[in-house]
């Protein structure tokens, strides 16, 4: 595309990329950056400048009244380490169960494999709203009702296609006689995958991780159904409950605080994985 | 012989190794669907005390004369379509953009991923926020530039509530569409802009002479995901408009939703959730058969 | 270098050294366990409750403390739930079918009675309240509470659709408070041609459920009714419900309301109100206080009055308002119960309502001494809170209401003529309660 570019430029004698170039970099950069960076400035500043009208864009003077706020009025601190708890545990068994999978749906041969890796396909299009009824009646039955398993689980399901994709074809990139040798060695499959592959395919377990992580924390329906005592709420639901004092009084101030201190460990991820998450959205999607 | 019983092994052990994941998905995706299917020639509301009664047809059949149904599909297809092609254009710029050289095209590309790595719900609440009709930041922006008096009521107007909620939506998702597109585009290769220039082509002409035709692969595969997406949206919607006002912006997800959860009307839920999943595998599958159709051509353009 | 065993006085010496450390152990982990269940025994049973924010600090500092200051073996811990009656209904509903009982008194919204007691989540009262206590409120705040023969509400609060006049416009222009809707019509005509006001009626017109609660009582001054909760039956398509309909309209093609009434909540018509441009206000009896406070150009210029109805008919006044009730998984009923007879008796409920100016349940407190001496206006109160109309005490309220909303909405924008709004209204209420 570069090449072509400076084509075109000699010939008309103006250089059209380096004017439209970096407006378009400015405008990417304002569109996606300016909700989140709105809501900095918000939960920083005082009440008076949040219901300022014109409105004030940067905060007269900063306050730290919001972030406390969450914690003395809610228990925030909670929802953080719920949600954590959550995310975390979801990506283990998630890694746990769906990379065994993806090395038998790239290497081995078995019969019904392509209605397996076909049905994991039309799985990753599934709409989760569609299996909160089923899943209600499920942890109604369980008794499993405000017990993170109730959404352990389904987050696990959930992101098991997206995991396998991945790890599938990170697995088919590996190079075969590795496996072949190490069968003439002796290894059985399992020991194959314990001791050989997995440790090589880290980086992709890292990947995959990462994806699961955003996907378990950002989960909204099966938390908001399944979990209805006050100690244990996740992140997003949380924040969309906070309350105000009075009927007209919509807590602006903390909720911009809640969005930025409950979205920080996702950004954090996502400063310092960005290719990795890039990489690994792109293979899952792909190889659709 | 040997190798009959290799394979046998191979075979038991692949079957260990899938077992984890398959049954979690099972019970996770394939019971509700198909409890949903029994559940939906059942009723069960408050007016039977919440006692399963069967019925038959008798849900499908109210489905036809509810207003609220169409009402919600309508808002469906309204929000999906425009949704989908918005963050397709913009996407499509965005992957453009990015797939240029620059200084600091790193620093870009993670700022691109951050919309999509933020949960939906809260960003929801953010977004009602900046559209709050007395302190918001558009209403502020279009005072400012002299295009309005008084604040708009964003949310409260059904026309302007649907546009507020696509906006937050195309914010969302465009990302993922961009970062999908841009490793197609990462694909192609130069020499085939070099050589078509030569020709005498303008770059708009290269772009959809070569561009799109190559990315068709991708641009399917992206709406068939966004498209499935949307048309389930719940977290954005329930949160910064509840599907208000007065239903303008109530998708079918959330009137499931509330039927279920706040109506407790079971078998009603039931009932639509299987429409609502029997529409979306017709699509997929439309959207199936023009993407093999599509990638047939772009092996043919190659 | 003592490796020898001593005299057999030592070795005894030694045994007993060991058990008596044994015994000591026993006796130590047996007084910390007898202390602890002790400690734990005495740990106040806690009754959980979800409340509107709103309400939070007044029941916190009013009836709650009082409460655990009469019973110190008790608590109640508040949650704070959102500012809207709808959301609050869904965390309720939400927690309540979960199965669980994380709350064990339920702050209960007049309509909501049904549903939760069909849905099984609420215990019944009728064997624990006698007639005579019962007697104490409105006969139709008790109904409201009632399921089948049940009871599940004791109410604490009421709320009655009253309509405002400005008694100062009326009394220059020498015409007398309006009695049917006619009246009501002339009245607006004649002082917004003299241009006192600019508009002559404001009402809540935007579709959630101030628009069916305001609807019930332009129903009623009709003769009309919604749902009969006995016999199912749907009011909706009678020649009442559409004539109903249609003053409703009539209101904005005459000019006496304005076009954006149908965008109108409580809040909106209230400020169009106080600013002096609207004759006549239908709102809930808050604005009254607001009204007259100092400072308000409306002050001591603003009387009150039953909703206007069609002559020889009755009007008609939505009844609304909060009550408790104890969730039936609860496991403390009978510590629920006592707080409930707390808040249903005499001296607290005066407390509650002297202290934060709402609209009582019991029927002595309109025209206590005390609680008049700061709100004047509950005698009057009182006459209309006795002809309350209830919204249909049906399980499938919500559904109903949505229902009536949405065509109502269609029939006021224009979009639909008042005929077929309210006979596919009618038609898909029926569906609905045919269940």
């Amino acid at each position: 595309m570069a090449i072509a570019q400076s084509r075109s430029q000699s010939k008309s004698g103006v250089n059209w990329r380096a004017i439209w170039l970096p407006i378009a970099v400015a405008l990417v950069v304002i569109f996606f950056l300016a909700p989140v960076l709105w809501q900095v400035l918000t939960s920083v500043k005082v009440n008076e400048d949040i219901s300022a009208v014109p409105t004030v864009y940067f905060p007269t003077r900063y306050t730290f009244e919001h972030y406390a706020s969450l914690f003395t009025r809610r228990p925030f601190g909670l929802y953080i380490l719920n949600s954590a708890f959550v995310s975390i545990t979801s990506t283990l068994f998630c890694l746990a169960f769906g990379a065994p999978a993806a090395y038998v749906l790239a290497r081995l041969r078995l019969v019904g494999k392509e209605i397996i890796l076909a049905i994991v396909l039309i799985v990753t299009l599934f709409p989760t709203v569609l299996l909160f009824l089923g899943l209600l009646e499920i942890v109604q039955a369980t008794n499993l009702a405000n017990n993170f398993l109730a959404l352990i689980i389904p987050y696990t399901a959930i992101n098991l296609p997206l995991t396998i994709l991945v790890m599938r074809s990170f697995f088919q990139q590996l190079p075969k006689d590795l496996e072949d040798s190490a069968r003439v060695d002796g290894y059985n499959t399992f020991q194959l995958l314990w001791k050989i592959l997995l440790p090589m395919t880290l980086p992709a377990l890292v990947t995959t991780g990462i994806l699961t992580f955003i996907a378990a924390w950002n989960e909204f329906i099966f938390a908001l159904t399944f979990i209805s005592q006050e100690t244990m709420k996740t992140i997003p639901v949380a924040t969309a409950q906070l309350s105000g004092a009075t009927v007209f009084e919509i807590p602006y101030g903390p909720i911009a605080a809640a969005t930025i201190l409950g979205t920080l460990p996702l950004v954090l991820l996502v400063l310092f994985f960005q290719r990795k998450i890039v990489q690994g959205l792109t293979a899952g999607a792909v190889k659709g | 012989m040997k190798l009959d019983v290799v394979q046998k092994r191979e075979q038991k052990t692949g079957w260990i190794l899938l077992l984890p994941a398959l049954i979690v998905m099972l019970v996770v995706y394939a019971y509700p669907i198909l409890r949903a299917f029994w559940l939906s020639v059942f009723t069960q509301n408050l007016g039977t005390e919440l006692e399963q009664v069967f019925s038959g047809l008798s849900n499908y059949g109210r489905m036809f004369s509810d207003g609220r149904f169409w009402q919600s599909l309508w808002n469906t297809t309204v929000f999906t379509t425009s949704s989908v092609l918005l963050e397709l254009i913009l996407g499509i710029g965005v992957a453009l953009v990015l797939n240029q050289a620059f200084r600091g095209r790193g620093i870009v590309r993670t700022i691109t991923l951050i919309p999509w790595a933020l949960p939906t719900a809260v960003m929801g609440v953010a977004w009602a926020w900046i559209f709050n009709d007395q302190y918001g930041v558009v209403n502020d922006i279009l005072r400012r530039l002299g295009l309005i008096e008084t604040g708009i009521s964003w949310l409260g107007n059904p026309t302007l509530a649907m546009i507020a909620v696509i906006l937050a939506d195309v914010w969302k998702t465009t990302p993922f569409i961009a970062l999908l597109l841009l490793a197609g585009l990462q694909s192609i290769s130069g020499d085939l802009y070099e050589a078509h220039s030569l020709d005498g082509a303008t770059p708009i002409q290269s772009f959809w002479k070569i561009t799109v035709p190559l990315l068709m692969p991708q641009i399917i595969v992206s709406v068939l995901f966004r498209f499935a997406q949307a048309f389930a949206i719940f977290d954005l919607i329930q949160v910064m408009t509840g599907g208000g006002p007065g239903g303008a912006t109530e998708t079918v997800s959330i009137y499931i939703y509330s039927t279920v959860m706040r109506y407790l009307d079971f078998g009603y839920g039931s009932a639509l959730i299987v429409v609502t999943f029997l529409i979306l595998v017709i699509a997929v599958a439309i959207a199936s058969l023009l993407l093999t159709r599509a990638r047939a051509n772009a092996a043919g353009v190659r | 270098m003592n490796r020898q065993p001593k005299s057999k006085l030592h070795t005894l010496h030694l045994k007993l050294k060991k058990w008596y450390q044994w015994m000591l152990l026993f006796v130590l982990s047996l007084g910390i366990i007898l202390t602890t269940w002790i400690v734990m025994a005495q740990q106040p049973v806690v009754l959980n409750t979800l409340i509107l924010a709103p309400d939070v600090k007044d029941l916190r500092a009013g009836m709650f403390q009082d409460f655990e200051k009469e019973n110190p073996g008790i608590r109640i811990n508040v949650i704070e739930g959102p500012n809207a009656a709808n959301l609050v209904e869904d965390l309720y509903s939400s927690a309540f079918l979960l199965g669980e009982s994380p709350y064990d008194l339920v702050l209960l919204d007049i309509v909501w009675t049904p549903k939760f007691a069909a849905a099984g989540w609420l215990s019944d009262l009728q064997d624990r309240v006698s007639s005579e206590e019962l007697n104490a409120f409105t006969v139709q705040d008790i109904e409201a509470g009632r399921y089948r023969d049940g009871l599940y509400r004791i109410p604490i609060r009421s709320d009655v659709g009253i309509l405002y006049y400005r008694e100062d416009l009326l009394k220059a222009a020498g015409l007398k408070p309006p009695e049917t809707f006619q009246d009501l019509i002339q009245a607006s005509q004649t002082l917004q041609k003299q241009n006192k006001v600019d508009w002559g009626y404001v009402w809540q017109g935007r579709q959630y459920e101030g628009l069916s609660a305001m609807f019930v009582e332009v129903l009623e001054g009709y003769g009309g009714f919604w749902v009969n909760p006995d016999t199912q039956e749907v009011g909706l398509d009678r020649p009442e419900a559409i004539q109903a309909v249609e003053f409703l309209r009539s209101t904005i093609q005459k000019g006496i309301s304005p076009p954006g009434v149908t965008t109108y909540i409580e809040e909106d018509t209230r400020r169009l109100f106080q600013g002096g441009q609207v004759a006549f206000l239908r709102n809930w009896p808050y604005v009254l206080p607001l009204a007259n406070e100092a400072g308000s150009q409306l002050r001591n210029r603003v009387a009150i009055k039953p909703m206007v109805h069609a002559p020889g008919e009755t009007s008609g006044a939505c009844l609304g308002g909060w009550g408790f009730g104890i969730a039936s998984n609860s496991t403390h009923q009978e510590e629920a119960w006592k707080a409930l007879q707390y808040f249903m008796s005499r001296e607290a409920q005066k407390r509650f309502i002297l202290g934060a100016g709402y609209v009582p349940s019991r029927k002595e407190l309109f025209t206590d001494p005390d609680v008049v001496a700061k709100y004047p206006y509950f005698p009057e109160l009182l006459q209309i809170a006795e002809k309350a109309v209830l919204r249909p005490a049906i399980p499938q309220y919500a559904q109903a209401s949505d229902i009536l909303q949405r065509y109502l909405s269609a029939a006021l924008a224009n979009r639909t003529s008042p005929e077929q709004a309210m006979q596919a209204a009618a038609s898909e209420t029926r569906t609905l309660l045919s269940r």
